[in-house]
């Protein structure tokens, strides 16, 4: 059959970027965030963005480029780009068999110390957290392995993004069914109740998460993230180039307390990265101890 | 294409009413009752509404390509009609839901993420299995210069399914003889030995994987992939001279060989990878590359080598995401053409990654012009089910 589309569509709908502008826009939010767009990624790029020009009115993307860094409205605008370059893909108990080795191994081990020690707080990290799904999760594991006992601990779970929507999402708690996925029944329904379309997290679980938007990027806001057991960074370092994942895993290290841990995304490694690290092999992940 | 007219049987009975949208299916069903001519007029039934609908959904999987360049606009032109004639025969475009939403969590890799390298991963694999023997004893005669028809054909003999798949593959409309072939020895004589011998180890090769569980990876979906990309890749050395377009479609059918052992080795990551590059808009080859930090052509080196693959073959499945790199880059090229090829026609059945980016320098290579793109998918488009056929 004869095409039904006009010979006249174009393929091109976004705004074209020169060699030269995408140099400069990938060079400034790779300094706001240590984020690494791939030359190879520049007509995603440019289509993602151009949503942007288009609402802002901006002609070319040196145009968007000087309003990013000059405009008085550009925190705003910064805030939107940094929704488009990350992709929040996550979900409620995402790899289950880490959890399980995490909740069999790494928590026990590191409640078992504490107990003996008569301290009975323990600090997680959950850096890169998207809109909450990761740090709930840790939440609920922890209401799991504790029950009762868990009113004589003084547990949080801070967890950052760089996106302010991913966090208001996060506070707001609910989620559809695709976050589910792979959740078991009977963690959802203790944990979650119906609320309109989708679940909303219980507030006794919620209570235990302190979010706030925070760039990985940044020393000084990182410096004040209170002194962790456990940091878990799943899914996030993928993102970085080699210098910022240096960066970003040895203030990892520097935040753990003697012998805590750090957990990765099922497939990231810290192979190239950092030689600080004991990796402790558990079937379904590696822990990354800091020795001491 | 519809039915202009009411459509009746021999016996006068009402098959079909005017207006219904006729496939593939229609014509093997009417053709069983005895109809043999329908009056048929152009579609229209799509709405501007659908239109736009599928222009989007093309659209969207074509984001990573570079949208300037001509090849790749003659490819999503290609992509928008097939799509629509999908549509117009009922087929509906999946929601992003769909297009995501798939499990991982009860599968398990062998290996740990830093734990395998390419190398490792196929030492791993090599020394679990052993290949099969009809393999080896067909590269035997390939490499022998002297060897004869027959000695092929003896060879070949000696494995029934797949003498019968070779049978079944030279009868298909692949090569379109006039008549029957009813024996390898005739089919050696008339396909040549060169030829039939790769087909052959092209097909006892993927034998090799025929336990890979279905509830992975969509195997059929992923020989589909193969076959196409075999069958343009043939149509695409032809067009060049001094090529032997024999040894292109194996290389075709194997070019993601790689990949089978991630499925094995690394199933986690690999199904990782195929959502990671679904929800980002990026080519599978890209994710790979992310999750696992290699791809399945840095798989299919240490593998191929350890098969003892022929090289000329060998050297078009390892550089056909970067064909520029190698020495002589005609051969990669092609098949890196025809992959990408396979990407858009995979589109209209249902396809869910990125169409990869056309490498500029690799299509210069051909020395084509893009209007031939349509044709070459056209003719893909027909042989492809008989093909399928004589594989599963």
């Amino acid at each position: 059959m004869g095409s039904l589309f006009s010979d006249s569509i174009t393929l091109r709908k976004s705004i074209g970027i020169s060699d030269d502008e995408f140099v400069q826009l990938r060079d400034f939010i790779y300094d706001k965030t240590g984020i690494f767009v791939d030359g190879k990624r520049k007509y995603l790029f440019e289509s993602r963005l151009t949503k942007r020009l288009t609402a802002l009115g901006l002609p070319s993307f040196s145009d968007y480029i000087k309003f990013l860094k000059f405009d008085p409205r550009r925190a705003a605008e910064l805030n939107k780009l940094y929704e488009l370059v990350t992709t929040n893909e996550t979900s409620l108990f995402r790899d289950l068999k880490q959890l399980e080795a995490f909740q069999n191994n790494v928590l026990k081990e590191k409640l078992e110390e504490q107990r003996a020690a008569g301290r009975r707080e323990l600090n997680i990290w959950s850096a890169g957290c998207s809109s909450g799904e990761e740090p709930y999760t840790l939440s609920i594991l922890l209401h799991e392995t504790l029950r009762m006992e868990l009113a004589r601990w003084r547990i949080t779970i801070t967890a950052v993004d760089l996106s302010p929507a991913m966090i208001a999402r996060a506070k707001e708690g609910v989620y559809g069914d695709y976050a589910f996925k792979t959740t078991p029944d009977a963690m959802k329904s203790r944990y979650f109740t119906k609320e309109g379309d989708g679940w909303k997290i219980k507030p006794a679980v919620a209570r235990l998460v302190n979010f706030q938007e925070m760039n990985l990027n940044d020393p000084l806001a990182l410096k004040r993230v209170p002194r962790s057991h456990i940091v878990f960074c799943r899914n996030v370092i993928i993102y970085f180039d080699q210098e910022m994942k240096r960066r970003v895993v040895s203030a990892f290290y520097d935040n753990l307390l003697p012998g805590g841990y750090m957990m990765l995304g099922h497939s990231e490694t810290l192979h190239k990265i950092s030689s600080s690290f004991k990796p402790v092999f558990h079937p379904g992940t590696i822990a990354y101890r800091k020795e001491g | 294409m519809v039915l202009a007219t009411d459509l009746k049987g021999p016996d006068g009975r009402l098959l079909f009413k005017s207006g219904t949208p006729l496939s593939s299916r229609h014509a093997t069903l009417l053709a069983r009752v005895g109809v043999e001519e329908v009056d048929v007029r152009e579609d229209t039934a799509l709405t501007a509404e659908q239109l736009r609908e599928i222009e989007d959904y093309v659209r969207d999987f074509f984001l990573y390509a570079n949208p300037d360049f001509e090849p790749t606009i003659a490819m999503f032109h290609i992509a928008l009609d097939q799509v629509a004639e999908a549509v117009a025969e009922g087929w509906v475009l999946p929601d992003l839901s769909r297009r995501r939403a798939v499990s991982v969590e009860h599968l398990e890799d062998i290996f740990l993420t830093g734990m395998g390298t390419p190398e490792t991963i196929v030492k791993h694999e090599s020394e679990l299995a052993s290949f099969p023997d009809i393999y080896f004893r067909i590269r035997e005669v390939l490499a022998d210069e002297r060897a004869s028809a027959d000695a092929i054909a003896r060879v070949v003999g000696t494995d029934v399914s797949l003498a019968a798949k070779l049978l079944k593959l030279v009868n298909s409309p692949f090569y379109g003889f006039p008549q029957e072939i009813d024996s390898v020895s005739r089919a050696v004589a008339l396909v040549g030995h060169r030829e039939l011998s790769t087909l052959a180890l092209g097909i006892s090769a993927i034998n090799y994987f025929r336990d890979i569980p279905p509830e992975l990876v969509d195997m059929r979906g992923f020989w589909r992939h193969s076959i196409t990309c075999g069958v343009i890749a043939k149509i695409l050395a032809e067009t060049q001279t001094g090529l032997s377009s024999e040894r292109f479609f194996t290389a075709g059918l194997l070019h993601d060989v790689g990949r089978l052992i991630l499925f094995k080795k690394l199933p986690y990551a690999s199904t990782e990878a195929m959502l990671f590059a679904r929800e980002n808009a990026i080519p599978l080859v890209e994710a790979e590359r992310e999750i696992m930090g290699f791809c399945h052509t840095d798989i299919s080196k240490p593998l191929l080598a350890s098969w003892k693959f022929p090289e000329t073959l060998s050297n078009m499945v390892n550089h056909h995401h970067d064909p520029m790199t190698f020495p002589n880059p005609l051969g990669p090229s092609v098949i890196h053409v025809a992959d990408t090829l396979t990407n858009v026609v995979e589109l209209a059945q249902g396809g869910m990654y990125a169409v990869p980016p056309l490498d500029e320098a690799a299509w210069e290579q051909l020395g084509l012009d893009p209007s031939i793109l349509r044709g070459v998918a056209e003719s893909c488009r027909k042989q492809i089910e008989a093909i399928m056929e004589a594989f599963f």
